[in-house]
């Protein structure tokens, strides 16, 4: 007997050229959606899911994966640019729906992030995206999540179009000024990239408006920058953030540390810290669920300190507000006490409607009050180190402690707040 | 005084009953080592005195039913002493006791019900099905806690076009949906054909798994602790 084998089947070594490629982009989150199956493979929940964890401690939740890594850009930093070297391969819409379709079935992902380099032309490209995201789910019927890249320069119809099929669709930043846009990405610019975000907005409140049928990027959009191979501060940088998320709507800026692939005199020669990376995700945490602005958080020129995490780091600036007393104290003013979280604030909030609250009790409520303490008083009692000077060394970390805290999760988030 | 139940909430409900007035009381399901020496009660099952104290209960908290039934499911060694504690303080404050943190069974309870919960979410993700050759889905599982059944709605949501079975090893039961209803079955062993390109998907996942790593960013402590040990045995790429 013969065994028919699946034509459309990937192949090994282009499955790994289309994934090396595009495994620095660090937006996995699949969360914000809800596509419900209509007679297919997959839905879409609120809450992203992490199907598995990589030895690096990243989250899989999706198929992550370029339509092509032949670029015709040149941008200085990218292993895929048009004068690097390196192996090339180009996947059909065909393969990609049928990875995604067998990958899905198996439980082994939560959809796809279909991305790519500009190859042929920015139409070109942005033409195979929209079919292969069509295909996926008007041939393949699947109603999963679907994440597609934007191409800058390419036909904003096409775009539109596009976002019909996607959950989410994203335009990265990439670097967080226009001069080092223009210095390093040549053939992308400011506008080449922030007007299709605003397109996108706008047809999607229009969208709501006229009560169409059917969904236009029901997770939003997200963006990315690379951190540390340019000299923009963090300041800076969340001040940028802050507006995305004001101003442009956006639902999450993702920051990924630069890691160099590729040697030029423009570019550091090193990796950027990783510590950063952490920091500037503590911070945007703290901009987006915490209440705080970026101006609270780090001056225009200034970074933020690599010793103490900015939570604390605003806390330490502030002594005059604390301490606050645990029995009284509004919900936001527990999420600014350091070292107290959602979780934490939330049991707190709950357990004094029914008793005054004393240290022993927080305790007992395993609320963590290693560096808490120090800003807090309960049933009136201090516990902490009075002199400034003593707090802050108690609070420098040897090393960044929390990582998994902060790391690349909504779905630990969403976990939390849904009690809040 | 040991008072020694199935697991059952009927039976639990009959054991909360009978120790009511026993200050010194334990709660002991499961295969717990007795000790020597301790006076034993082994509770029957009583369907009347457990329907009283259920709709006792239930008129002090409308939804404290559902909290006990998921505690049963749990596997920790604390479960009967927070089950029991819990619904005590339940029986002594004549409301509902959720929100009240500072007190000891409450915190117990509610990290036993977190740690379902977190199960449920860790296998909503590491559930790994195996593609049979009927098209059918076959993924074995082996969970610190009896959940099987709860996964049924999530993947049945998801998956409507195929049958599935998520079969707890441990437990020896399968949770099944045959394409039209869903239901627990006991299964000791399950014999299954896998399709002929099973071998091949799995290895291109493999591949995807290998090639997403940063090899330059190792953290494994990180990765062990978001996917702990005890879940691979049954996923290939950490599988041997
Ligand atoms: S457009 Fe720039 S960043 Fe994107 S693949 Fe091409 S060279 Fe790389």
């Amino acid at each position: 007997m013969f065994v028919l084998y699946n034509t459309g089947m990937i192949t090994e070594q282009k499955l790994r050229i289309l994934t090396e490629a595009a495994k620095f982009d660090v937006s996995c989150s699949s969360s914000g959606s809800d596509r419900r199956n209509e007679g297919g493979i997959g839905n879409a929940a609120a809450n992203g899911c992490c199907h598995s964890f990589t030895p690096d401690g990243r989250c899989i939740s999706l198929l992550k994966i370029l339509l092509s890594n032949d670029c015709v850009f040149d941008c200085k930093y990218c292993r895929n640019r048009v004068s690097s070297d390196t192996p090339r391969a180009t996947a059909t819409p065909d393969e990609i729906c049928e990875l995604v379709i067998e990958f899905y079935k198996r439980n082994y992902i939560e959809g796809l992030f279909l991305s790519s380099s500009v190859f042929v032309s920015p139409d070109h490209t942005m033409e195979q995206l929209l079919l292969t995201a069509k295909k996926l789910r008007t041939e393949y019927n699947f109603h999963g999540y679907l994440h597609v890249k934007g191409i800058p320069r390419a036909d904003p119809r096409l775009v539109h179009e596009t976002a019909l099929y996607a959950d989410r669709m994203s335009y990265n930043i990439e670097l967080p000024s226009e001069r080092s846009l223009r210095l390093l990405a040549p053939q992308k610019s400011r506008e080449s990239l922030l007007l299709p975000m605003k397109d996108l907005q706008l047809s999607k409140i229009a969208f709501k408006e006229e009560k169409r049928k059917g969904k236009f990027l029901p997770a939003g959009q997200t963006t990315q920058m690379i951190v540390g191979a340019t000299p923009e501060t963090d300041g800076t940088i969340l001040r940028l953030s802050q507006s995305l998320y004001r101003v442009n709507g956006l639902k999450r800026v993702y920051y990924s540390s630069y890691v160099p692939v590729v040697h030029d005199p423009l570019l550091p020669e090193k990796a950027a810290g990783e510590v950063r990376e952490h920091r500037l995700y503590q911070a945007d945490w703290l901009l987006r669920f915490y209440g705080f602005s970026a101006e609270e958080l780090v001056g225009e020129e200034g970074n933020l300190s690599l010793e103490t995490d900015p939570k604390c780091a605003w806390a330490l600036r502030n002594m005059q507000l604390f301490p606050v007393e645990v029995n009284r104290a509004p919900l936001e003013m527990l999420l600014r006490v350091p070292g107290i979280g959602a979780r934490s604030a939330y049991k707190i909030t709950e357990a004094r409607r029914y008793t005054t609250l004393r240290f022993e009790d927080l305790k007992r409520m395993r609320v963590v009050l290693k560096r808490a303490k120090h800003f807090l008083t309960a049933d009136g009692k201090f516990y902490g180190e009075k002199r400034e000077q003593a707090v802050r060394s108690l609070l420098a970390e040897g090393k960044p402690e929390q990582l998994s805290l902060f790391s690349d999760r909504e779905t630990v988030f969403s976990a939390l707040t849904g009690e809040l | 005084m040991i008072y020694f139940y199935d697991g059952s909430e009927t039976a639990f409900l009959t054991a909360f009953v009978l120790s009511y007035r026993d200050e010194q009381a334990t709660l002991v399901s499961g295969n717990a080592q007795l000790s020597l020496g301790q006076e034993t009660v082994f509770v029957r099952a009583d369907e009347t005195s457990a329907a009283r104290a259920r709709e006792r209960l239930l008129r002090y908290d409308k939804d404290c039913m559902h909290d006990l039934s998921m505690l049963l499911r749990s596997g920790d060694p604390e479960r009967d002493r927070a089950a029991l504690g819990y619904f005590r303080l339940i029986a002594k404050k004549k409301c509902p006791v959720r929100g009240m943190f500072a007190e000891p069974a409450v915190i117990e309870t509610d990290t036993c019900l977190r740690r379902i919960g977190t199960e449920l979410e860790h296998l909503r993700g590491f559930v790994r099905f195996l593609v049979c050759e009927s098209g059918a889905l076959y993924a074995p599982i082996s969970p610190d806690h009896d959940i099987a059944d709860l996964l049924l709605p999530h993947f049945r949501a998801r998956l409507p076009l195929f049958p599935f079975a998520i079969h707890d090893v441990r437990r020896k039961k399968a949770a099944v949906y045959d394409g039209k209803n869903s239901f627990v079955a006991p299964l000791d062993r399950a014999e299954v054909i896998l399709s002929a390109d099973e071998e091949n998907w799995k290895e291109l996942w493999k591949d995807y798994y290998r090639s997403v790593n940063i090899p330059s960013r190792e953290r494994l402590k990180q990765m062990r602790g978001y996917m702990p040990v005890r879940y691979w045995k049954f996923m290939p790429e950490k599988s041997l």
